[in-house]
């Protein structure tokens, strides 16, 4: 099949030696690549029950048919491993000439699996000792450049920290800890490059279908990203009351204005840029004067503080801004920057953070970092990355934390399967409240963009019912085949009619047929291939749902005071997405799902399954 | 006497294009506003909704209805048979010329009874048994739905609108003065403070391309309100909000940080802040 090579690189790095393995066309015709391919090879390649950070638990870069071709965003690729955060499926994408460069090897996909016997870097098919151990990964890519594009970890990555990063030109595969997973085989970095062409069925055909997405991806429904980029969700989510605030206990910042887009532009000196292969450019960079660390370095600077840029999204935002109680536009520039330096997730940064700040008021530990203190937060962060003090337990998420401090902390920790929360007030946006409970990666707005229908006029956001199921499943299903296909989310808004267009994309690049209904099907088998890896890594019924917080409390204040999602709604919610998938009750599937999608191809071990489902 | 009130709040408000119960009543909503005018003058509150809509924190007991489009009587029904009173004050949430003096003078009566306005009887400002749960259950049995078949069963106290006026605290509006269109709510609100207006702000790209982001204007549907800010000349260096009639599809509209609507024939109530912000949220 074009579009394709039909295999994967397989590298071994306790052996230090690779080899390609092949992928039959029925494999790819279901999985296409990205997070759908990945996870396919995640249910293959890692051992039931494994470690995440044993040496057999593979990582897995997966590209997908569209790199390399002039397809506006397609220049992305997924990551994907079991995630020392969760326990379960991560799969997070970024994007950069590294996926080109890795679709250029003649491979559809990189897996690593075993550890290097040192500190290493993987360089021309080969490891070699590492140059570049306590680095950040921006300076490491510089480093290695000459070996082609590069992925690498931060500091953060290094100390395993169950929340680092995994970084490309500045863009990262955030969320679940790939980062800690690369460090734990002591990789620090992978430079890859090649000179293979990918074979496209319909040259003519598909320079016609990128001239077409361009275009539309150019007007109204990308305007939003290139002109004030995701920060624009400040102030809007400020009003809607879903700014989560103080580890939640608000969802309105009385703050907010000075974190918006709307007051920084023009006034704040500003760049916008591009990710390798688009022509939207949403990231929008952001200079800002670094604070002050300390006493010993302003003396030794003179008082001389440092100007910088960074970029920022929304999400880096809340969770270091809001959530936190900082209002001060420079310290959450400088801790979104210092995040991306040290190589960790920024939600799961600020909202552990947030987390533990909560649990230090209600006296419940020691030494913690407080609300509204952003002269301590770079402190914190640095603190999480090298696993110093209090860092140390910080280092391991919300959920761990909670488990430690135990006296009902794990109520409001602020995590799903033990992935921590992105910035959306699940009572005040209940079809994502949905969506956040079910997501097999945890809470999770990428994978479901259930928030869709909760910002529109078709729903009452701040009740839910049974009709949020088809919603919630919806976007799943279509974020399943975006992240396979890939193309990035920000031009959903771009296409006509979204399953013929993205089946004619796929039919002219690969020269198979596929219709609509087909599409929408591989679609729902990818959302059932990564729950089903979840479910033979134990997942259970009760896995999916949402801090107790969330159950209890209304909220108290706001534009939405007053909002309550009762458990019983939420598992009412959950009980007919689970149906309607054509799951069981509970939320498992049949035990002839994954058989049907892959005509028995993929291996899933008996010993996970039970009567009622894989 | 033991007294309970029955705010019925759970239509459709499909002509309103927006729930009734949170229509704002100068600093509050509609549903807050006729429990507070009520609260002082009866035991207990009983609000009656559909499971669908969210209500602010009331000092009332709410009761879901589970029969949503069957009709006023069933709400009485619903609130009736939940209230622990002897009598009770049954009325619709649009009621914001409601006043105690007025409910407190029809339950001296001590029997049912209801005021009747250019020969039309208010069933939805009247005094009700509250054992008549049942006998209101018996006419929805039989495919009897109009509340009125109900006071008569129960021989009713007629009171003319004059006298019902004369308890009144003040002279304006009747208090059993409803709406269920945006024109008769603007009226209301109008007929209250003729200068009443709404905060109107734009975020996000709106407000990237209009400059200056708030601004009051007059109490209008949505699309007047737009129409109106966009008129103004400091609103006037981008495209306009508004194409062929209707909202771009490119922006929604958030009322008071709940509904989001897109519809111009929404209606915009005192002080209310109407935020215009990018369809494209989230993401």
């Amino acid at each position: 099949m074009k579009g394709f090579h039909g295999c994967y690189w397989r590298f071994d790095l306790s052996r230090n030696c690779g080899e390609r393995i092949a992928i039959e066309d029925s494999v790819l015709r279901q999985t296409l690549g990205g997070v759908g391919l990945g996870a396919w090879l995640l249910h293959k390649e890692a051992p039931v029950g494994v470690d995440p950070f044993a040496p057999e638990a593979p990582l897995i870069f997966s590209f997908s048919p569209l790199v390399g071709t002039r397809f506006t965003t397609s220049a992305k690729f997924a990551v994907v491993a079991k995630s020392p955060l969760t326990g379960f499926i991560s799969d997070a994408l970024s994007s950069s000439h590294f996926a080109i460069a890795g679709k250029s090897m003649g491979v559809d996909a990189i897996v690593l699996v075993g550890a290097c016997v040192e500190n290493s870097e993987l360089v021309d098919g080969r490891l070699r000792p590492s140059e570049c151990w306590g680095l950040s990964a921006e300076e490491t890519a510089g480093r290695l450049a000459r070996f082609g594009r590069v992925a690498a970890i931060g500091v953060a990555g290094e100390q395993l920290v169950r929340f680092a990063n995994l970084s490309t030109e500045g863009r990262h595969a955030g969320r679940g800890g790939l980062g800690a997973v690369m460090g734990s085989k002591r990789l620090k970095a992978i430079a890859i490059r090649g000179e293979v062409a990918t074979e496209i069925a319909n040259p003519d055909q598909v320079d016609q279908l990128v001239r077409r997405l361009r275009k539309r991806a150019s007007g109204e429904s990308t305007a939003k990203y290139s002109e004030l980029g995701t920060i624009a969700n400040v102030l809007s989510f400020d009003r809607l009351g879903t700014l989560p605030t103080r580890n939640f206990q608000a969802s309105h910042f009385e703050q907010a204005d000075r974190l918006s887009a709307e007051n920084w532009h023009g006034r704040r000196a500003h760049k916008r840029t591009s990710c390798a292969s688009c022509t939207i450019g949403c990231e929008h960079q952001f200079a800002f004067t670094s604070p002050r660390q300390s006493e010993e370095s302003s003396r030794a600077n003179g008082d001389q503080r440092e100007k910088k840029q960074t970029r920022i999204e929304y999400e880096s935002l809340f969770a270091l801004g809001p959530l936190c109680g900082i209002g001060d536009p420079d310290v959450v520039l400088a801790a979104a920057s210092r995040c991306d330096e040290l190589g960790i997730d920024t939600i799961s940064a600020g909202a552990t953070l947030a987390f533990a700040m909560e649990c230090g008021e209600r006296g419940l530990l020691a030494d913690a970092p407080r609300f509204d203190d952003p002269d301590s937060l770079l402190g914190w962060l640095d603190d999480i990355a090298h696993r110093r003090g209090l860092g140390d337990r910080l280092a391991e998420g919300s959920r761990r934390l909670a488990g430690a401090i135990g006296q009902n902390s794990i109520d409001f920790a602020p995590q799903v399967k033990g992935l921590e929360m992105p910035g959306y007030e699940p009572r005040a946006l209940q079809t994502l409240a949905l969506g956040l409970s079910v997501g097999v990666r945890g809470a999770d707005h990428n994978r479901s963009g259930a928030y869709e229908a909760d910002f529109s006029e078709d729903v009452d956001r701040l009740c839910g019912n049974a009709s949020s199921a088809a919603r919630a499943i919806e976007t799943e299903d279509r974020a399943a085949l975006l992240d396979s296909l890939i193309l990035c989310k920000f031009v959903r808004g771009a296409f006509e009619d979204f399953y013929s267009d993205c089946a004619d994309i796929l039919t002219a690049v690969t020269g198979e047929t596929f219709g609509p209904e087909r599409l929408r099907s591989v679609g729902k088998g990818i959302v059932d291939l990564r729950k089903a890896f979840n479910i033979r890594e134990g997942w259970r019924p009760a896995d999916d749902t949402l801090p107790s917080r969330f159950l209890s409390e209304p909220l108290a204040s706001g534009p939405a005071r007053g909002a309550r999602l009762p458990k019983q709604r939420l598992d009412e919610m959950i009980e007919s997405y689970n149906l309607e998938r054509g799951w069981s009750a509970d939320g498992y599937l049949p035990a002839s799902r994954l058989a049907e999608i892959f005509e028995e191809r993929l291996a899933v071990p008996t010993s996970v399954e039970s009567g009622e489902g894989v | 006497m033991s007294r309970a009130a029955v705010v019925l709040c759970g239509g459709y408000s499909s002509r309103m294009g927006r729930a009734k119960a949170w229509l704002p009543w100068f600093g509050t909503s509609m549903i807050e506003h006729v429990v507070s005018c009520l609260r002082p003058v009866v035991d207990e509150v009983i609000v009656v909704t559909s499971a669908e809509l969210e209500l602010p924190e009331l000092e009332a007991r709410v009761v879901i209805d589970g029969e949503i489009g069957g009709g006023p009587l069933v709400g009485i029904r619903e609130g009736l048979a939940a209230a622990t009173s002897e009598f009770a004050f049954v009325t619709s949430v649009d009621a914001p010329f409601l006043n105690a003096k007025y409910v407190e003078a029809l339950f001296s009566l001590g029997a049912a009874a209801a005021p009747v306005s250019e020969d039309h009887v208010q069933v939805l400002s009247a005094i009700y048994p509250c054992a008549a749960w049942r006998n209101a259950d018996n006419h929805l049995r039989r495919g009897s739905r109009r509340p009125l078949r109900l006071l008569e069963e129960l021989d009713y106290t007629a009171v003319s609108s004059d006298s019902a006026v004369a308890w009144c605290e003040s002279e304006g509006p009747r208090p059993w003065h409803g709406f269920n269109e945006p024109k008769e709510y603007l009226e209301a609100v109008r007929a209250l403070d003729p200068t009443a207006t709404v905060e109107l702000e734009f975020l996000g790209r709106a407000a990237n391309r209009t400059g200056p982001s708030r601004g009051r204007y007059p109490v209008g549907t949505l699309g007047e309100v737009l129409a109106r800010a966009e008129s103004s000349t400091s609103l006037t260096s981008g495209s306009s909000l508004i194409e062929n009639g209707r909202l771009r599809k490119s922006h929604l509209v958030c009322l008071g940080g709940r509904a989001l609507v897109r519809d111009l024939s929404i209606p915009l109530g005192p002080d209310e802040l109407v935020s215009v912000i990018d369809a494209l949220a989230g993401g």
